[in-house]
């Protein structure tokens, strides 16, 4: 995500990153270990979450764990959640999906347009209108 | 389920740029956000 985060700037996404470690920790891995991967480090702030009491509001926390699930979440500046995704420790999460999913709410937000699968910024949208009800696959084939 | 409803408020303390600082989403109420739960420091994945 560091590494993209210019992108999500450019569109007036800020980024937060949470986990239930203290900022000392935060600080440590990130002077051992992010700043060898990403210069100057993580240019947005790493929350610390107590207890988990912040995953749990956002119905992420793990038990088991004690720790929060890779949850990420999208949030409008009015503060409505346009979507989430959840992922077990295994597989790591795709920061060019969450900037897509980003520009796409931001499209919906601004335009009403609805973003149809693998829309990317200057793809066709569509518009919601009842009298597209069985015929929207007539829009699909010229587009 | 949270998704389609207003995202909860919170304050919580932060590390950013080498200075550690106190943070609510609140903060960021004129801006898009990317809120990202990860599971532990100096973790693999």
């Amino acid at each position: 995500m560091a590494v993209r985060y210019p992108e999500f700037q450019a569109i007036n996404t800020e980024i937060l990153a949470i986990s239930v470690d203290s900022v000392y920790s935060h600080k440590v891995w990130n002077e051992i270990e992010l700043t060898k991967m990403v210069k100057g480090g993580i240019p947005y702030p790493m929350l610390t979450d107590v207890a988990g009491n912040i995953a749990k509001m956002y119905d992420v926390y793990d038990p088991n764990l004690g720790k929060s699930l890779r949850a990420t979440f999208i949030i409008g500046p009015e503060g409505y959640i346009y979507g989430m995704e959840n992922l077990t420790p295994p597989v790591g999460r795709n920061p060019s999906e969450i900037l897509r999913q980003v520009q796409a709410f931001q499209n919906y937000a601004a335009t009403k347009q609805l973003a149809p699968c693998e829309w990317h910024p200057g793809d066709k949208t569509l518009v919601r209108d009842a009298a597209d009800v069985g015929k929207v696959w007539e829009k699909w084939r010229l587009m | 389920m949270i998704v389609g409803t207003t995202a909860p408020d919170f304050t919580a303390g932060a590390f950013i740029k080498g200075e550690t600082k106190k943070i609510s989403l609140s903060d960021y109420s004129n801006k898009w956000v990317v809120l990202f739960f990860y599971s532990e420091d100096f973790s693999f994945v």
